[in-house]
Order: structure tokens, then sequence, then C-alpha cells
């Protein structure tokens, strides 16, 4: 890079500033600067603590005109703030030829000699664990569980010398088809092919396995992690002709022997197949992890996929309450139609019509299902449950809800009943969302609700239960003969319809009119 | 009649400076001001502001070329256009907020 001169009257004939910093730091990186710099970063840019914040508060105003916006600067050679948009800051400069200032809202240093923002390595070095730690400190990166503040990718040098060696590039627009390919139907296997097609289109699993994230620790070639890897390296290679995927099929039989065969299978029965067969294999990637938690390890399958379900039981007698909490990968919903009743949703109405939110009017949705799912069920005399705390057998209630919500949601709506009496298809139309809240079937929103706390209004600006459907799996026909299709998001709001080889663009009302099997929903 | 106007006029942005600084001080010492701008840099980020402001910048490196862009530069180019493009729905929604906290805190 070429050399800038800058005309300050004291400033070395000549001086230079190279893109990594400048030489009038040299001033300034005397004596204990180190510390001194850390002190003005926690003090004045990002102050975590709450004396740091009210000493932030107060002083922080222009020292010559009381402002607290216009840019305003810190000199680094001594205790004055100016205005950078009014050059309070840069009158201070001449008068005192104090050469550096910083910038408090985002912590770049400015050298008047330069007249622009350096990056000296070491400053920003200290600026960056500065700004990690008051990170830290902060309240909702405990309660959002965001434990890191985001700091952009940049390649490290072999990633360099390797986008070096292999100049060409691929450009994603807006409306680019990268990522969707067709698969060849081997016989019956669109059972596998629907799902495929929803997993390909999970963009935290795209993105583990696009930056080559699984390490193998398998000896011989029967990975499935592996086959999955080189299944996105085939969805994303810009073919357009349909994907043959022998060697997945192949895999699957191996490993989920109850899915062998040309017959037709359940292709929620592959889904939790498949979850279960990768996070298996995943076994380089968590660190020896699983050995302390079967599971909940730390895969990318459990960190994607598992949820955890809280199950209170109730006695009826002392009102003792017994918790447990069991992991999932998907919810399995009931729906009206099947022989066991969907309405009422209330216990102890033996099969009256509740009035109000309850009453069937109308089409089912996807919210009603799950209300019915996290119900109080009373689980009657034949039923009873040794208490704990009456030492002997009580009747009680029995309650679902959600303790930890997954970043992948599944939903399957139970459409394929397998009852003693007749195996048949439950066809009933349920409405489903674009986007979703589970907030109502938190196990925290029950306990706020039981103590009476105020029920805070939906709130808008709090994402941290909202999810957004991506992937809607389809099947058509009876329980004998039928056929799987998936509609997924392309990017924000295009969907196609992936049926076996053939791939079309699908309007959101198609996907929404859609009988829906299985949906899954990405927070 | 006209000086007695004035004078009014002047003792209330005096007052709204005021104001504006006891409100700025809250902010930070309850360090609603750090969640605050978390909240608009997602925002920004989610509708697409802060890649049209990328394709901005890009422009005003390219006029001036790369060796001798500054900051100033990019600012004064930039600045105008990025106010006004952010979306009036994320102006609504901070100022929501900010009005939320207020009533919670008021003093």
């Amino acid at each position: 890079s070429q050399p800038r001169t800058a005309s300050h009257p004291d400033s070395d004939a000549g001086s230079v500033m190279s893109p990594a910093g400048c030489s009038h730091v040299n001033g300034f990186k005397v004596d204990n600067w180190k510390q001194n710099l850390r002190v003005i970063y926690q003090c004045f840019v990002w102050s975590g603590s709450v004396e740091t914040r009210k000493r932030k508060a107060k002083s922080c105003v222009c020292h010559l005109c009381g402002a607290h916006l216009n840019r305003l600067h810190s000199c680094l050679h001594c205790v004055f703030f100016g205005c950078f948009s009014k050059k309070h800051i840069h009158d201070h400069a001449k008068n005192k030829r104090h050469n550096l200032a910083i910038d408090l809202l985002y912590g770049g240093i400015y050298c008047f000699v330069c007249q622009d923002y350096i990056y000296d390595k070491d400053m920003e070095q200290i600026a960056k664990e500065e700004q990690r730690k008051a990170w830290k400190l902060q309240e909702f990166c405990k309660t959002s569980g965001i434990g890191e503040k985001y700091s952009m990718w940049e390649p490290t040098k072999r990633e360099l010398e390797l986008l070096r060696h292999n100049p060409k590039r691929r450009k994603i627009t807006a409306n680019c088809t990268i990522g969707l390919r067709g698969l060849i139907n081997l016989g019956n296997t669109c059972f596998m092919n629907c799902i495929v097609q929803a997993l390909t289109h999970t963009p935290l699993l795209r993105d583990f396995f696009l930056s080559d994230r699984h390490k193998c620790e398998m000896q011989s070639s029967s990975c499935l992690v592996c086959e999955m890897s080189q299944l996105f390296q085939e969805f994303y290679s810009g073919h357009r002709s349909p994907h043959i995927p022998f060697r997945l099929l192949h895999l699957v039989w191996t490993h989920a022997r109850h899915l062998a065969g040309y017959e037709q299978q359940d292709a929620h029965e592959f889904l939790i197949a498949a979850l279960d067969v990768l996070h298996r294999h995943c076994k380089g990637d968590d660190n020896g992890k699983k050995a302390n938690n079967p599971n909940h390890c730390s895969c990318i399958i459990d960190q994607i996929f598992t949820g955890g379900l809280q199950s209170d039981v109730t006695c009826q007698v002392c009102h003792g309450v017994s918790t447990t909490i069991d992991p999932f990968w998907d919810i399995s919903l009931d729906l009206p139609g099947s022989s066991t009743p969907f309405w009422p949703l209330s216990p102890g109405s033996d099969g009256s019509v509740v009035n109000g939110d309850g009453h069937p009017s109308g089409a089912t949705t996807l919210t009603d299902c799950l209300r019915r799912f996290t119900r109080p069920e009373h689980l009657g005399s034949s039923a009873k449950i040794k208490c704990s705390g009456c030492h002997s057998y009580q009747e009680s209630t029995k309650q679902l809800t959600m303790k930890r919500l997954p970043i992948v949601a599944c939903f399957h709506l139970k459409r394929f009943e397998h009852s003693a009496k007749l195996r048949r298809k439950i066809t009933t139309y349920v409405s489903f969302p674009l986007e979703l809240d589970m907030t109502p079937f938190m196990a925290s929103s029950k306990e706020s609700r039981m103590n009476g706390q105020y029920q805070q209004p939906v709130d808008s600006l709090n994402n941290e239960n909202k999810y957004s459907l991506f992937a809607v799996v389809n099947h058509q026909g009876t329980l004998e003969s039928g056929h799987y299709t998936t509609f997924i998001r392309q990017h924000k709001d295009q969907w196609f319809k992936c049926d076996d080889a053939i791939i079309t663009k699908a309007s959101i009302k198609d996907v929404l009119d859609s009988e829906g099997s299985t949906h899954k929903r990405t927070q | 009649m006209f000086n007695r106007f004035q004078f009014l006029f002047q003792t209330n942005t005096s007052r709204e400076k005021q104001m504006r600084a006891a409100i700025n001080q809250k902010l930070i010492e309850m360090g609603e001001r750090e969640r605050l701008k978390e909240l608009l840099r997602a925002k920004l980020i989610e509708c697409g502001w802060r890649d049209q402001l990328k394709a901005l910048c890009k422009e005003v490196i390219k006029e001036k070329g790369i060796e001798n862009v500054t900051v100033e530069d990019l600012v004064a180019g930039v600045t105008p256009k990025g106010r006004a493009l952010v979306p009036d729905s994320v102006k609504k929604e901070l100022l929501q907020r900010i009005r939320a906290f207020l009533a919670q805190h008021s003093t």
C-alpha cells in the first residue's frame, strides 16, 4: 500500500500510515499504557458493571459544549472529552498536541496526524478483550444464553492460501437456486427423499457441513455423517440433474434394519432413525462429552434438534408434583378425527364441548393441537401413581410442557392411526402458521400462570420462543399406497416443492393449504 | 412582545436538552442503552439495511480509491442516505421500547 503523508507542523517529515497502524502511537505506548488503555475502554467505551456505567453516564459529555452525542471522543493523553462532529476534540488535539483520541461509541482509535482511524494490532487486541469482557457482564447475555458476542469471520493464513489457489467463486444472489436438487426415487424411497430435502435445507445443518466441521472417527466407510457431508456437497455443487442417493439408502439399510426393503416406509420413522444414527456417528465431534450425558451431547444433531419435554404428575390428594424432563427430537401431535377424543381441551368435561377457545368451529389449528398436547390430563382411577408424599397409590393429573426448546422444532401430525381395530389415515385439515410463538406452551409460562403472575402480553420484541416455518412434508394417498413430497423454503420467502426428482416453484398459499404431516421450524 | 416569545422558546429548548441528557444518563446507568444498541443492530441486519449501507460504502470507496479513502469520507458520503433508509417500523419499535423503559423507570 502507498504511504500517505499528513501535514502537521510537529510531525516527522513523511510520516507513514500503513493499514496496520501508524508510527504516531509510539509516543503513547510507554510505561503502563496497556493498563491505562484498558481502563479507558472499561470506563468510557464498553462499561460492563454498574459502577462504570454510572461513571460513564455522568462524565461522558463534551468538555466544551456539554453534548453527549456528536460522536464523542476521549483524548488518550489526558482527561478530555470532545465532540468529533463539532471538531471540539480536534481543537484540543491541536492546542495540546495530543495526537490520539478514542471513539466512545465504537472504540476506534483516531490519529490526528494521519487524520484517520488507525488499526494498531496491540490496541485492537486490548479492545477486543475488553469488549468481550463487558459483553459477558450484560444481563441479556445471561438470559438469552448468548455467551459470546458475535465477531466476524476472518480467514486464517491457510484459508487465505486455499482461496488464492482456488480463484473460482460462486456468488449467491437473492434468486439463485443453489442448494436445490432433485432426488431419484429408487423404489418407494420417497419416504427418505422427502426428509433429505428438509435436512439439506436446515440452515444450521447446512452451515455445519459446508464448513467441513465433521471429524470422522469411524474406521469403516459406513459413517452416515460423512455421507451426509457428501450429500451437502452434491446439493450445493450447482449440478441441476437429480442426485441418485444409492449410497445413502444403503447406509440407512445397514444402520436401521427396520427401514430396509423396498416397501413404503414412514417418513417420520425415517427422520427419527436418521437423527439417531447421525447422532451416534458424530463421535469425533463432541470432544468425548457423550459419556457424561447420553441424552444431550454436544454433537450438531443434539445442538440443533434436541429439546426438553417436562412432565409434571400432580397427586390429587396431597398436590405434590413429581417432575421429569425428557429429551425429544420431535413433537408428535394427535389430531381430531382419531379414535381418542380431541375436544374438549380441559379435563373432567366428559366429552361435552367446551365453549370459547376450545370450541371446534372452523379448521383445527396447530396451536389447538399444541394446546391439547400440553393440557392437564386426568389419569383416571385405573392408572393410579405411587405418590411419594402420600406413600400410597393416588389418582393424579399429568401435564406436558416445553422445558427447553430446540433450535429446529419438528412437528409430527399423527395422521396414521394404528389401533387394535383399524389402520387408517386421518385426513383432517390442520392449519399451521408461517410464524409460531411457543411461549404459551413453555414450562416457565405455566409456572407464572400458576403463581398468579401477570402474564406478559406476547412481547413482540422478545424473539426467544418464536419459530419460522421452513419445511413441510406431505403425504398424499392412503396408508397402503401413498407418496411423500416436501415444500422447502429457500432464502427468506421463496418456496419450492420437492417431488423426488422434480423441483418446482411453489407459492406460500400452496404450502399453507397442504396437509402437513411433518413440518419443521427454525428459531 | 416579540422578545418575550423568543425568550420562552429558548427556555424550552434548553429544557429539552436537559431532558435528553437526563434520559441518556438513565439509559446508560441501567444498561438499557447497550441493550437497545444490540436490538437495533439485529433489526437493521434483519431488514437488509446493513447490506444497503455496505453497498453505499463500496461506491464511496470506488469513487475515492481504496488507498486514499478515510473514515470521514465514508461518514460524509453515507450518513444522509443511511439515515433515510432506516425503515419506519424499526424506528417505531425502538421508540416504543424507550417509551416503555421510561414509563417503568420514571422518577
